[in-house]
């Protein structure tokens, strides 16, 4: 039994893979974000397309562990590329809160997989905190932007949008889920991926 | 003894051992990329910025060296230009013009771990630190993946333009649906083959792999990783409030 639950090559290396896929659109999504009023959009556009690779990575988990490391290397991807500590946080607690629910449905429950996407999706939140934790820091780092981008930021970005860029996440988490599942049954079935 | 294949190993080892690459990849990410650290900081991020320019000229990447430079002169003409730009044109310059002096630095350092460490390189210098075999095997397949993604995505692109499925085509809608489908089917079709390559030369397998490459510290390296350490000592030093100039 324990040794059934161990993780091995192929599991890592699916890690890799679909951990690879959801980074470039990550990626490709958040170079929008530099346009003021595109960061907040972050939080609905992320976790919308980022559920399509996630759903089909769940096909592939089997064992406890996949999810968390999958959400930890997020963190550490999100610390190369300059997002700083805080997402590694958001994404530890983000990636056991995924990791628990879908475990209760037993790695095959399709309601919990959307549901743990939704959890998981909230780890995005951890690049917004250094805005919410340190307001004046964190424009004055980005001074060089210019006046005209602070002011624009700071007019998306008021301090109570913290708790609602989160709820963001969390809904919009389940609504890439839905839309992840959809692709899912209409196109990776029919492939033979999942 | 020696073997053949060893003196090969020997000949293309890169100049820094993929640790120090990595330290470098990390403090640029942090101090240069993130802002972190004030004006005390300031000369040594100068320093910083410099250095993945002078390793990849070092290391004879001349195509992305000049790409690199090509990207910085660009985001600082568009610094230069925009005072002299109507106020709506001007914020557009400002704000590429700061995207690019921001990111090209350190896009340049990962560019240049990327481009000179080889897999196996990086695998033997994770197993050095101790990582865990759950962090460092997705880790390698996603940066193996990473230029196969890139190349995938343009072919799709261009065989969907074809048929008017792009942003501004007349089927922009069905972009999401057409673009991303094809382009995850066959990372993963090439994923797959990957892990079965890896598998069959024992990735993951429950024993200790040997590794012909070639890893260990340099003076360089040493020197490298001094400054490293000088970098984090100044921005310590700074949040205490002790003036060092």
């Amino acid at each position: 039994m324990n040794n059934e639950n161990k993780l091995k090559g192929r599991d890592l290396i699916n890690i890799g893979i679909y951990g690879a896929i959801y980074f470039v659109i990550l990626f490709a999504v958040a170079m929008l974000g530099m346009i003021p009023i595109f960061l907040p959009l972050l939080s609905v556009l992320v976790p919308i397309l980022g559920g399509i690779p996630f759903m089909l990575f769940l096909t592939k988990v089997k064992k406890p562990g996949m999810i968390f490391i999958f959400a930890m290397i997020m963190g550490i991807l999100m610390l190369l590329t300059g997002m700083g500590p805080w997402p590694l946080l958001t994404c530890a607690i983000a990636g056991i809160l995924a990791e628990l629910c879908f475990k209760s449905g037993e790695y095959k429950s399709a309601k919990k997989a959307v549901l743990s996407y939704g959890l998981f999706s909230m780890w995005i939140f951890g690049n917004y905190l250094p805005l919410f934790t340190d307001y004046e820091g964190y424009f004055a780092q980005r001074a060089d932007y210019g006046q005209a981008y602070i002011d624009a930021v700071q007019k998306l970005m008021p301090l109570w949008m913290a708790p609602v860029l989160l709820v963001a996440c969390f809904v919009c988490g389940l609504l890439g889920g839905l839309l992840g599942r959809a692709l899912l049954k209409k196109h990776f079935v029919k492939a033979g991926l999942a | 003894m020696a073997y053949s294949a060893e003196l090969a190993q020997e000949k293309r080892r890169g100049l820094l051992d993929p640790r120090t690459k990595l330290a470098l990849v990390l403090l640029l990410a942090v101090f240069v990329l993130g802002g972190l650290g004030g004006e005390q900081v300031k000369p040594i991020k100068t320093v910083l910025s410099a250095l993945p320019f002078l390793l990849l000229l070092a290391e004879r990447q001349w195509r992305r060296f000049g790409r690199g430079v090509l990207l910085l002169i660009v985001g600082y003409g568009l610094l230069w230009i925009m005072p002299r730009l109507p106020s709506a044109l001007g914020f557009l310059a400002l704000l590429c013009g700061g995207i690019l002096t921001r990111f090209v630095v350190t896009v340049v350092m990962g560019e240049y771990l990327i481009a000179t460490t080889s897999v196996s390189e990086f695998i033997s210098a994770m197993e050095r630190l101790h990582m865990p075999q759950a962090i460092t095997i997705p880790m390698s397949v996603m940066f193996r993946l990473f230029p196969t993604i890139g190349a995938e995505w343009r072919s799709i692109r261009r065989a969907m333009r074809m048929r008017g499925i792009h942003l501004g085509g007349t089927k922009a809608g069905q972009v999401l649906e057409y673009q991303l489908v094809p382009m995850m089917t066959s990372t993963v079709r090439i994923g797959e083959e990957l892990s079965a390559s890896a598998l069959t030369r024992g990735l993951g397998a429950p024993i200790k792999r040997t590794n012909i490459c070639r890893i260990g510290f340099r003076v360089q390296d040493y020197v490298l990783l001094t400054g490293c350490l000088f970098t984090i000592f100044v921005w310590i030093m700074e949040l205490c409030g002790v003036k060092l100039w």
